[in-house]
């Protein structure tokens, strides 16, 4: 079974969110089976507001994605998740 | 730097182990598209070792040892160049739970490569991905039948692959003497780049000569305007920002808005794209935009921004064409999922199922079938439980599509056929 890479973006709560604190409760929330690739990058959006860019590895099996946007979404500080682009590996 | 020739995605699709990730690394390979400093690693281990036949098998290798040590530094993102495009390629992955990232994700894929292997035939993914990609509204189809090398590049073998395959795309509605049929090997190289020597019968195009015939797809600026909403911020000395990414239309500075199905209207007072203030957003762009007269409570994650004078389509019901890809059981009339489209998430009930299809033709088998279930492609008339944005798919493609998600698992995939306004 290959592995797929998936790049996706977290939006934090508030413009106010301490993003170097949010990259850390993301990483920390990684569920087993899948790893995050290089660094988590700030992306700038607009008016000050800054979205998080993880990489991620997961396996190309049941559930897909699901586990790891679960678990990002119930970070503290975090948003919404969303996959931006996605494709085997 | 050189202007930028015009960019296409391309999904290469397929039934598992017939070739797919060879091909988008051959394809990598040959469009020149491999780092210098592998290809300069690998002339360096050729020369010392005196044999220069392994170079692709090399590199995919390679590439493969570099991602593992954490070198290569986009892994999700690959791009080539043929002599007229620019190509973002996604190989899709096998699983079926991907399916719903496909569909809600950012990059809709323009054209797809079809990999069929010549020594298989079709198989259930090559006719899964075929349907999926109808749904998703590619409509542009380069088949590749692959592995000739293990067919003995036999010209029989190939004519009853493309037989196989003609029957297929023509029963969903493709036009298979508008498809290219491309004998390859990915592995070997052949027709990928020039007519190979193995298949002296073969007088259509290479397949980088099939990507350069590929047709841009209209541009959905022409369309109505059309913003799903990923969320709302209140940030101080500015106001109410919305945040999302246009998906159709174009938005400028003093239009007039309206959220959908919220219903609120305001006036967009500026828009800001990477931090920097832009007089309109265009298709594709990520933006935020603030807009005089609404709140941060007004807005919300799934609610859809267009303009006043032609507001984003509220679902009361929905006709919608689905293919059914994983259920433990049968889904009858009742059945209550969430569906995910554009960036709702809402729950929906079918309240009728009306037509169902055969999957190997696409023609109508049964009227209002009892159930349907795994493998089954069907029409059904669809209720969301709450007001949600949806629009036909033959007048906003990016607004038309979903995936059924119920259990932790994407039960189907489908596009919307008509709406009953709210």
């Amino acid at each position: 079974m290959g592995e797929v890479a998936a790049k996706m973006k977290v939006m934090p709560e508030t413009i106010e969110t301490d993003l170097n604190e949010l990259k850390e409760k993301l990483r920390a929330a990684v569920p087993a089976g899948v790893e995050v690739y290089g660094e988590i990058v700030e992306e700038p959006v607009a008016f000050g507001l800054k979205a998080l860019i993880v990489t991620i590895i997961v396996g190309d099996q049941e559930g897909g994605t699901e586990a790891v946007e679960e678990a990002f979404a119930n970070v503290p500080g975090a948003e919404n998740v969303q996959i931006l682009e996605l494709g085997r590996l | 730097m050189a202007a930028e020739k015009p960019h296409l995605n391309l999904a290469v699709i397929g039934h598992i182990d017939h070739g797919k990730s060879t091909l988008v690394g051959r394809l990598m390979y040959e469009a020149g598209a491999v780092p210098a400093h592998v290809i300069e690693k690998y002339k360096a281990e050729a020369k010392e070792k005196g044999k220069e036949s392994f170079a692709f098998a090399w590199v995919m290798d390679s590439l493969k040892e570099e991602r593992e040590r954490g070198i290569t530094i986009d892994i999700a993102h690959k791009r080539f160049d043929t002599a007229k495009y620019y190509f973002t390629v996604v190989d899709c992955p096998g699983h079926r739970d991907f399916v719903k990232n496909m569909i809600t994700g950012a990059s809709q894929a323009d054209a797809a490569i079809l990999v069929v292997a010549a020594p298989d035939g079709v198989m259930a993914q090559t006719r899964e991905h075929i349907f999926l990609s109808r749904t998703l509204g590619i409509n542009q189809l380069i088949v590749a039948v692959n592995k000739m090398d293990a067919a003995n590049y036999s010209e029989e073998r190939y004519k009853e692959v493309v037989a196989q395959v003609s029957e297929l795309l023509k029963m969903i509605g493709f036009k298979p003497k508008d498809i290219p049929f491309i004998p390859t090997s990915a592995f070997e190289g052949d027709n990928i780049t020039k007519a190979s020597e193995n298949t002296p019968w073969y007088k259509g195009p290479v397949i980088m000569q099939a990507l350069d015939d590929l047709k841009m797809p209209e541009k959905p600026d022409t369309l109505p305007l059309r913003i799903p909403v990923e969320d709302a911020y209140t940030i101080s000395g500015i106001g109410t920002v919305p945040v999302g990414r246009v998906e159709t239309g174009v938005m400028k500075k003093g239009d007039k808005v309206i959220f959908m199905p919220s219903g609120v209207e305001g006036e967009v007072k500026s828009i800001e794209m990477h931090h920097e203030e832009i007089p309109q957003a265009v298709p594709g762009d990520n933006i935020g935009w603030n807009v005089r007269g609404i709140g941060k409570s007004d807005v919300r994650r799934g609610d859809v921004c267009g303009l006043v004078s032609n507001p984003p389509t509220v679902a009361d019901e929905f006709v919608g064409q689905i293919v059914v890809l994983q259920h433990p059981s049968a889904i009858t009339a009742g059945y209550t999922p969430v569906f995910h489209a554009h960036t709702s998430q809402t729950a929906c009930q079918l309240i009728s199922l009306d037509k169902k299809l055969d999957p190997k033709s696409g023609q109508v088998k049964e009227e209002n079938p009892t159930f349907i279930k795994a493998g089954d492609a069907a029409i059904v008339t669809i209720k969301p439980t709450k007001p949600m944005v949806m629009e036909p798919v033959k007048e906003i493609p990016q607004l038309g599509r979903f995936a059924i998600r119920d259990m932790g698992m994407t039960i189907a995939a489908g596009m919307c056929m008509s709406v009953k306004q709210k």
